[in-house]
């Protein structure tokens, strides 16, 4: 490692609509390093990548310099130009290609408008070879594993010369083997004096390729340092800590008899899943995006074919096997994505309360007038600022939306309730009434399961934790051991329980 | 129950459901107006006013009986596209129910009940054959409807041979006039006949679905978010099915009139019919996205596209530029129904904000 360095960020802010996530980072990278950025759920770590990649441009006021000059990275192909290569964790591949297709695809070297095809298939065997990788260069893409098909990303990085590398969680879905190849192609790219930027949530992997790490939290730079200077724990407290005012303070409650017990759930990605939730409690899951929490919500909700494992509701073995027979179960399921999976937007709040009930009833007919009495109770009741209840759904702003939602949920009269995200996209004042209403809920004898990636959300409302990585269960957290410590030990730690 | 404090304003609350119509229906309006204003101030130049022939009640019985067919017809697309589908086939369902029909009764020897209860269920299995792949597979339900279309006129077409079939009057019955006898101010005979009985009850019997019942509020719900109603316990796929279905049923009904109305079979009976359906459609407010529009909507968009060509008859307009107005009223209410909506969004946001 050099101590050239080839890409530097200054100040460098970004804001969303209600959310600033990133405050004045500076960052840089130097030739030849693998740098890695760790941060928790919403640190900011994916919104600087894209502002590397030209995918996001950052506020006004900062500034990029890239080998000492100054650059404006207005759009992704300004940033290819550069040399800047982003490998997304999602592939993007065109399956039906061969190798060398994939790698110069809109790059392809020509002579008088015909393709070079020798000299492309040679510079890519020639660099196949180099990464020491037994892929041949005619092979589909298509017959490839995801393992193989991240090779084929780096490879096209290095035919087209690039000088930084960008990954995005690049070992997800990875085998153990998969990984171990992946690693040592990364670490054998450095010499040729490439700079890499990695983010993983694994903090194994980190510790052994990293030459220097970088920790976001909040949108804040907290420290840059050599890697071989801090260790896991130590790290770990660099990316939480937080004033005490982040916590909401709930009341608890005796609790009852257990509603929800799952015995060894598989299917929908996840595996031999185990917990039980009794009445008056919240049962946290916590993890890291991709951890297979909202996977498991959706099984458990009927959303998905279950492939083994037992569910048994009120003491009682119940087959779930569509969200038909989860509310007639007493189930609700308060999605993270209340637009795309919760809501009807186009139609009235008094519609919205109405439609997850017809689930129950045996009625045929429906009653518009009363569906309108309906909705306004629950508008007085959740203290949804809404005229009435006629209002249609995507004219509130989105902590009434959610208001929304839960009256959808609270109509149906159920007993366990799922709270997927409960308070994102949401402001502070609002987030405060929802964990009221939770809190309601709890006093009423009902039981919550809570998947959150809002870290003193987490901590402070869930009785319990459960962690989860990698589709399994990583651990379970009693109320006094939970903290954050703890949680990002487990989801991100290479500790085994 | 306890008595909500939250004020609720009666005065909106009408048979065409909070304003959501009010522009198809300003549309009728204006309509009607300039042409009745056009026939006055024509025959004010030439002399002497007399009453406008546009609206004599001869005049408006004939723009209902040729609604009728296109009029039910819309009525399943509604549902269709309420669901959040659409159906390119109708047209050619219909010539082929037409042809169906009239091969049963005057070749095969097939009685004439017998005939309609076999067509009708045939349409109802051709549609659900469609509505069942479009709801399993999701596939778009552009290209499906559009391969069924071409496919119904093939089976059509090799069933009549490629000609005419005529029913030589076996439907007149459904022609009946129900006010024999009964004349206008003008002294002309007035007709009503059965099949206009036929789209009323129709149309009130889908609007009362549509609205009042559990089927229909899960047809919205569909049509509106797929994700959301699976999560809230409805069977999407089944719904989507028997939307096709349904509408399978009425395009039958629908064909069965226009058969009676024309007497002959044959292929161009239903060609570019699900055009007129489609514009009927959007022009009532029916969203191609779905989840969106009512009945009612979709029966004054049947009325007005209905009026054009009857106002250019009366008016001695070459028949040609019925199309361009129609174009244009399709375009001209889709739009002013955009601008509309997002006024009144805007306005529900300041209020809520204030």
């Amino acid at each position: 490692m050099s101590d050239e360095v080839i890409l530097s960020l200054k100040n460098i802010s970004k804001t969303f609509p209600g959310v600033q996530a990133l405050n004045k980072i500076s960052f840089d990278l130097r030739k030849g390093e693998i740098h890695c950025i760790c941060g928790e759920n919403g640190a900011g770590k994916s919104t600087l990548i894209k502002i590397i990649s030209g995918a996001y441009q950052p506020d006004p006021g900062g500034n990029i310099e890239f080998e000492g000059n100054p650059v404006n990275l207005t759009h992704p192909s300004v940033a290819m130009k550069l040399g800047i290569q982003t490998i997304y964790q999602e592939h993007t591949i065109f399956p039906h290609l061969s190798i060398t297709e994939n790698i110069f695809v809109g790059m392809e070297i020509t002579k008088n408008g015909m393709m070079r095809k020798v000299e492309m298939k040679k510079k890519t065997a020639e660099v196949l070879e180099y990464l020491r990788s037994d892929l041949k260069p005619d092979q589909l893409v298509d017959e490839l594993s995801s393992g193989e098909q991240k090779i084929v990303e780096i490879a096209k990085a290095l035919v087209l010369e690039r000088k930084v590398i960008i990954m995005d969680e690049p070992t997800s879905s990875f085998s153990a083997n998969e990984i171990d190849n992946l690693l040592e192609i990364i670490k054998k790219i450095r010499e040729r004096g490439i700079g890499i930027i990695y983010i993983s949530h694994h903090l194994e992997e980190v510790f052994r390729i990293a030459d220097r790490i970088t920790v976001l939290r909040d949108g804040l730079h907290v420290i840059t340092c050599n890697a071989k200077d801090v260790d896991e724990p130590q790290l770990i407290r660099y990316m939480v800590g937080r004033d005490a005012s982040a916590f909401y303070h709930r009341d608890f409650y005796p609790l009852g008899e257990t509603v929800l017990k799952v015995e060894n759930l598989s299917g929908n990605g996840v595996h031999d899943i185990s917990f039980e939730v009794r009445r008056g409690e919240i049962l946290g899951f916590a993890g890291m995006v991709g951890s297979g929490r909202s996977e498991l919500m959706t099984l458990l909700f009927g959303g998905a074919e279950k492939t083994g494992g037992k569910i048994y509701i009120m003491g009682k073995e119940v087959n779930l096997k569509s969200p038909i027979n989860a509310i007639k179960n007493k189930m609700c399921y308060i999605t993270e994505d209340r637009q795309y999976t919760g809501l009807f937007l186009i139609h009235t709040i008094a519609r919205n309360t109405i439609i997850a009930n017809m689930a129950k009833t045996r009625k045929f007919l429906v009653n518009p007038s009363k569906e309108i009495k309906t909705g306004n109770t629950f508008i007085e009741r959740l203290g949804t600022k809404a005229r009435d209840s006629r209002m249609l759904a995507m004219n509130l702003s989105g902590g009434n939306q959610q208001k929304v939602v839960l009256a959808k949920w609270f109509n149906t009269e159920g007993e366990i309730y799922i709270f997927d995200e409960p308070t994102r996209g949401i402001d502070v004042g609002a987030k405060q009434e929802i964990y009221q209403i939770m809190m309601n809920l709890l006093k009423e004898g009902k039981a919550i399961i809570m998947v959150s990636s809002d870290m003193p959300e987490m901590v402070s409302m869930s009785d319990r934790v459960m962690v989860m990585k990698a589709g399994r269960i990583a651990g379970e957290l009693k109320r006094e051991e939970v903290s954050e410590e703890n949680i990002l030990e487990l989801s991100i730690g290479g500790k085994k329980i | 129950m306890k008595e909500s404090p939250v004020q609720q304003d009666k005065k909106r609350v009408s048979l065409f459901g909070r304003g959501e119509n009010s522009t198809v229906v300003m549309m009728l309006i204006f309509f009607f107006i300039a042409i009745i204003l056009i026939q006055l101030i024509t025959s004010a130049v030439s002399g002497k006013v007399v009453y406008p022939s546009f609206i004599s009640p001869v005049n408006l019985l004939n723009i209902i009986m040729q609604v009728a067919a296109v009029g039910i017809m819309a009525m399943g697309m509604t549902v269709v596209m309420v669901g959040g589908g659409i159906d390119l086939s109708v047209g050619m369902l219909t010539s082929f129910v037409t042809i169906f029909i009239a091969k049963s009764i005057m070749h095969w020897g097939i009685p004439l009940w017998g005939a309609l209860i076999l067509v009708v269920i045939i349409a109802v299995v051709l549609e659900m054959i469609m509505g069942y792949i479009i709801s399993r597979f999701s596939v778009e339900p552009f290209i499906i409807t559009l391969g069924g279309m071409i496919a119904f006129r093939g089976i059509a077409l090799i069933i009549c041979n490629s000609q005419e079939i005529s029913t030589q009057g076996a439907l007149a019955v459904l022609k009946t006039n129900l006010i024999e006898g009964a004349k206008g101010p003008s002294g002309l005979n007035l007709t009503f006949p059965i099949y206009v009985v036929v789209f009323i009850v129709i149309t009130v019997a889908i609007w009362w679905l549509m609205k009042y019942t559990k089927y229909g509020r899960r047809v919205y719900a569909v049509g509106a978010n797929r994700n959301a109603a699976y999560l809230a316990g409805i069977g999407v796929q089944n719904v989507v099915m028997s939307t096709y279905a349904l509408n399978g049923f009425l395009v039958a009904i629908a064909a069965i009139m226009l058969l009676a109305r024309v007497n002959t079979a044959i292929i161009t009976v239903g060609q570019n019919l699900e055009i007129d359906v489609i514009a009927a459609t959007v022009v009532g407010g029916v969203a191609m996205s779905g989840g969106k529009g009512n009945i009612w909507g979709t029966f004054v968009g049947a009325i007005l596209l209905g009026s054009i060509a009857n106002a250019m008859n009366i008016l001695r307009l070459q028949s040609e530029w019925q199309f361009v107005a129609k174009g244009v009223i399709i375009i001209v209410a889709v739009t002013a129904g955009a601008i509309v909506q997002a006024r009144q969004a805007r306005a529900q946001f300041m209020r809520q904000i204030k």
